[in-house]
Formats: structure tokens, C-alpha cells, sequence
């Protein structure tokens, strides 16, 4: 690891100004399990890296009817796949969160990392993105929410700009929801998903596909829910919706797998997602 | 530049001076000599490097040393009460849980973490807890019921 400034600030103010002034050659330090490995790697050489752990609003985790899930930047893993708010209202979160890496990396990752991050088989998107999340963000310029749809631009980048930091991630609730999330990776568990998805019925007429590490970016199969949309999820129809599926998946090959084995795994993962959601 | 950094490794507060471009694990093996967890992958992949901050197992190669300031920080070398070992230690011992001990310190102290939340997991859930901890020698089979001993233990 090269030399660098470690700055520790307690307030969102003070982090942004640090970020602004070194520029790209500032890094926000979280969990570390995605930075600190970049780092060592030398893919990455900070200038400064700023840890924002000492900023305690970013700590907390909160739940009601009226505004849905609220998960601080800083809050770990496994600590949100344990709160009883996310088990019992979000259960679909707490599953793609348990499989990220191991034990020892979920008590140091967080949700928010793991979608800053962007990378495209980020487990935790999937279902962020199923659920319409947004991302409440601090920006010089006065707070904003950026939706999930419109954060993840490209591989590795999100559309955050210059000094502005992920506050937390915010869910909305749904009176009625039932999600399953699935991960296909080489071995079972520590393994990154060759491909990963998460399918969610919402008042029992609404079906939302989302498809990980099968595209740039972490994406919706739009085809597939359009014509989800009303019907009753008989085998035939099962069937139909995650063939059309595979239609929004533009996966490569790389050392995980083919894109012939990622498209053929997203027909799988689906078509087993929605007969779980049958019952 | 250098950190100051206070924080309580092994039960005792220490006071250093660090620099931010070194990770915890080595500080603990470098600065204190605590050898017990070693670097085996230096990614996250293997838990040779697990230590306990704030009760929970972590990868300690993946902290930074700076990080540690204002932590509660236990390694391998904390267990024991002297020529006393933790239970975990026997058991280890007496099943015949290591060959070559590289990743013995890691695996010990993943399994300190898990039983700290739940005395009495299930052969399942020690086998989940300790999936982010390698073992290149024995097959996993005697770490599994070196811990479950202690878990039949704790039933009692
Ligand atoms: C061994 C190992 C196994 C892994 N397995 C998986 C896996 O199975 N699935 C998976 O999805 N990932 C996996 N990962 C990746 C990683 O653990 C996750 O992406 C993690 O959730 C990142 O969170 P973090 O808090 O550690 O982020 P950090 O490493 O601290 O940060 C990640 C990125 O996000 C930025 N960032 C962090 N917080 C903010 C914020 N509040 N505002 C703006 N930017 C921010 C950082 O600057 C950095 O660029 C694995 C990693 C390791 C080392
Ligand atoms: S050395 Fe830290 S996990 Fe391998
Ligand atoms: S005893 Fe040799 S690596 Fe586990």
C-alpha cells in the first residue's frame, strides 16, 4: 500500500469538503472490504482516503409504515440481515445480504458499499432494485434522493458526483410483498454470483425481475414483468415469463462462467424464483 | 504521517502511534508481536487473519490499523488465562482439529464469535459460520467437531 492522509471526520460538512478537495484522488472508506482490497492491489492510490464510520447519523437503521426501510450507510450486513424489521418486512434483503462473502466480510460490509461499489453482480442490488429503493444523499448543494433506476451508470460507476455521499438507502413499504432472491455461483459459499436475481410479486398481480452480473449494470427485465403483469402464474405462464427474461440479459463471458451458461441460469433461477411464489 | 490510535487489544488499553497505509493485521503481528493470526490470501478469502473487534470475527487484513482507534480488539493470544486455554484450544487439541496450525488461529477465533452469539448452534450453522476460514490439511471434518464438543458442552 502506498502512503496516504486518513481522515476521520464526525460530520457529512466536513467529509464532503475533504472529498472535494482532493478530488478523484480522495476515496470514502466504509466497510473496506471492497476499498481496502483495491488499495492493497494497488488498483487504487488514494491521495486521502476518508473513513466516514465517526459520522453517527449514518449508524442508524429504522422502519415504519409511512416511509419504509431506512439502512445507514455504515450499518453492517449483518447487522441489517439480523434487525427484526428486515426479517419480518424485507425478508428478500436479509437473503442476498447473508450470501455476500463470509461472516467475517459481513460484519465489515455494508449495503450501501456493496451498491457504491456498482458492481454489476453487487448481490445486494437485486433486490434494491426490485423494491424501487432510492438513495438518500448528501450533496454540497442540499440533500437529494437519487432513485436505485437512476445510480448505477456503468460498471464501477454510479452517478454520484464530487463530494457527495450515500447517506443511506431507503425502501418503500408495500402492504403486500413476497420476494425471493437466488444466487448461482462455482461453489456455494465466499464466491461472487456468476449470476444472481431477485423476483417479487407485489399485491399478487405485479411481477419485478431483477438480474445481476448479467449486464453493465444490475438491470429490471422489463419484457418479462410486462407481460407478467394481471396474469396468473399457471406453469405455461411461468415458463413464458422467464424465457422472456433471458431477452434483457447482455452477460459476457469471463472466469465465472459463459454467457451461454449466465443466460441459460437466469431462465433457471427465474422460472424456480416464481414457482416459489406461487404459494 | 502518523495516527495516534488508543484501544483495548487483549484486555489491556494500549497507546500507538501508526500509519494509515498499514493494515491491522500487521500491527498486531508487526508492532505487538501477537504472531497468533497470519496472512494467508490478504484479500478476505481465507480467515487466516480473523480476530475478534467489538466481540465479531473479522478479517483483520482487511482493516486498517487506524481503524482499530476506540475498538475492543481480542486475538488468539487473549484467549488464554495464562497457562489456562479457552475451550475452544483444548478441543482443538484433543480432536485433532490442526496439522500444520496456519489457519488455526483464524478458525478458533471464528468459532469464539459464533458461540458468543449462539452458544448452541447446529452442526449446519458452525459449518455456515465457518465458511470464510480455509484449511489446507486436515478437511475440515476435526474442526467441526472440535467445536461441536464444546457446543455439546454448553448444552449442559
Ligand atoms: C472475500 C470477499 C468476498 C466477497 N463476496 C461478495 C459477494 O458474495 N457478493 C457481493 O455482492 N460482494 C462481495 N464482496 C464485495 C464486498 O464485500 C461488498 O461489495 C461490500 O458490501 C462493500 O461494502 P463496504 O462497506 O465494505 O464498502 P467499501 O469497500 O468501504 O466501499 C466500496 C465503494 O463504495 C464507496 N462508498 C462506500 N460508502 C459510500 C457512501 N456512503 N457514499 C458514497 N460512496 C461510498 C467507496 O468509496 C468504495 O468505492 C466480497 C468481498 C470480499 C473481500
Ligand atoms: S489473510 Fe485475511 S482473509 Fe486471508
Ligand atoms: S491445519 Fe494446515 S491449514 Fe489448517
Amino acid at each position: 500500500m502506498n502512503k496516504f492522509n486518513y481522515f476521520k471526520p464526525s460530520t457529512l460538512t466536513e467529509a464532503s469538503e475533504i472529498l472535494r478537495k482532493y478530488g478523484e484522488n480522495a476515496h470514502i472508506l466504509n466497510g473496506g472490504t471492497d476499498l481496502v482490497v483495491r488499495i492493497r492491489e494497488d488498483l487504487l492510490n488514494p491521495e486521502a482516503v476518508v473513513d466516514i464510520k465517526g459520522i453517527e447519523e449514518l449508524h442508524h437503521i429504522n422502519y415504519n409504515e409511512k416511509e419504509g426501510l431506512t439502512v445507514g450507510a455504515c450499518v453492517s450486513l449483518s447487522d441489517m440481515a439480523h434487525n427484526e424489521a428486515v426479517v419480518k418486512h424485507f425478508p428478500v434483503i436479509a437473503d442476498s445480504a447473508e450470501v455476500v462473502g463470509s461472516g467475517q466480510i459481513r460484519n465489515l460490509a455494508t449495503m450501501v458499499g456493496n451498491n457504491c461499489n456498482a458492481s454489476p453482480l453487487a448481490d445486494t442490488a437485486t433486490p434494491l432494485l426490485a423494491l424501487d429503493a432510492n438513495l438518500l444523499v448528501y450533496s454540497p448543494e442540499g440533500n437529494k434522493k437519487i432513485s436505485i433506476h437512476d445510480f448505477f451508470v456503468g460498471v464501477r460507476k454510479t452517478s454520484l458526483k464530487t463530494g457527495e455521499i450515500v447517506i443511506a438507502i431507503r425502501v418503500p413499504s408495500y402492504t403486500s410483498m413476497k420476494g425471493v432472491f437466488k444466487k448461482a455461483s462455482r461453489r456455494k459459499d465466499v464466491d461472487l454470483s456468476t449470476v444472481c436475481t431477485t423476483v417479487v410479486r407485489i399485491n399478487n398481480d405485479e411481477i419485478r425481475i431483477a438480474l445481476g452480473a448479467v449486464a453493465p449494470t444490475p438491470i429490471r427485465a422489463k419484457k418479462a414483468e410486462g407481460f407478467a403483469k394481471g396474469k396468473d402464474l399457471t406453469d405455461e405462464v411461468v415458463h413464458q415469463i422467464a424465457k422472456l427474461a433471458v431477452e434483457d440479459a447482455t452477460p459476457i463471458d469471463d472466469v465465472r462462467g459463459s454467457k451461454e451458461y449466465r443466460l441459460h441460469m437466469v431462465e433457471v433461477l427465474v422460472r424456480r424464483s416464481l414457482e416459489e411464489l406461487r404459494y | 504521517m502518523k495516527y495516534q490510535i488508543i484501544f483495548t487489544l487483549n484486555n489491556e488499553k494500549v497507546q500507538h502511534e501508526v500509519e494509515a497505509n498499514k493494515t491491522l493485521l500487521k500491527m498486531l503481528r508487526e508492532d505487538f508481536d501477537l504472531t497468533g493470526a497470519k496472512e494467508g490470501c490478504g484479500q478476505g478469502e481465507c480467515g487466516a487473519c480473523t480476530i475478534l473487534v467489538n466481540g465479531k470475527p473479522v478479517n483483520s487484513c482487511l482493516m486498517l490499523a487506524v481503524e482499530a482507534d476506540g475498538k475492543e480488539i481480542v486475538t488468539i493470544e487473549g484467549l488464554s488465562d495464562g497457562e489456562k486455554l479457552d475451550e475452544l484450544q483444548k478441543t482443538f487439541i484433543t480432536n485433532g482439529a490442526l496439522q500444520c496450525g496456519y489457519c488455526t488461529p483464524g478458525m478458533i477465533m471464528t468459532a469464539k464469535g459464533l458461540l458468543k452469539e449462539n452458544p448452541t448452534p447446529t452442526v449446519d450453522e458452525v459449518k455456515v459460520a465457518m465458511s470464510g476460514n480455509l484449511c489446507r490439511c486436515t478437511g475440515y471434518k476435526r474442526i467441526i467437531e472440535a467445536i461441536m464438543e464444546v457446543v455439546e458442552n454448553n448444552k449442559n
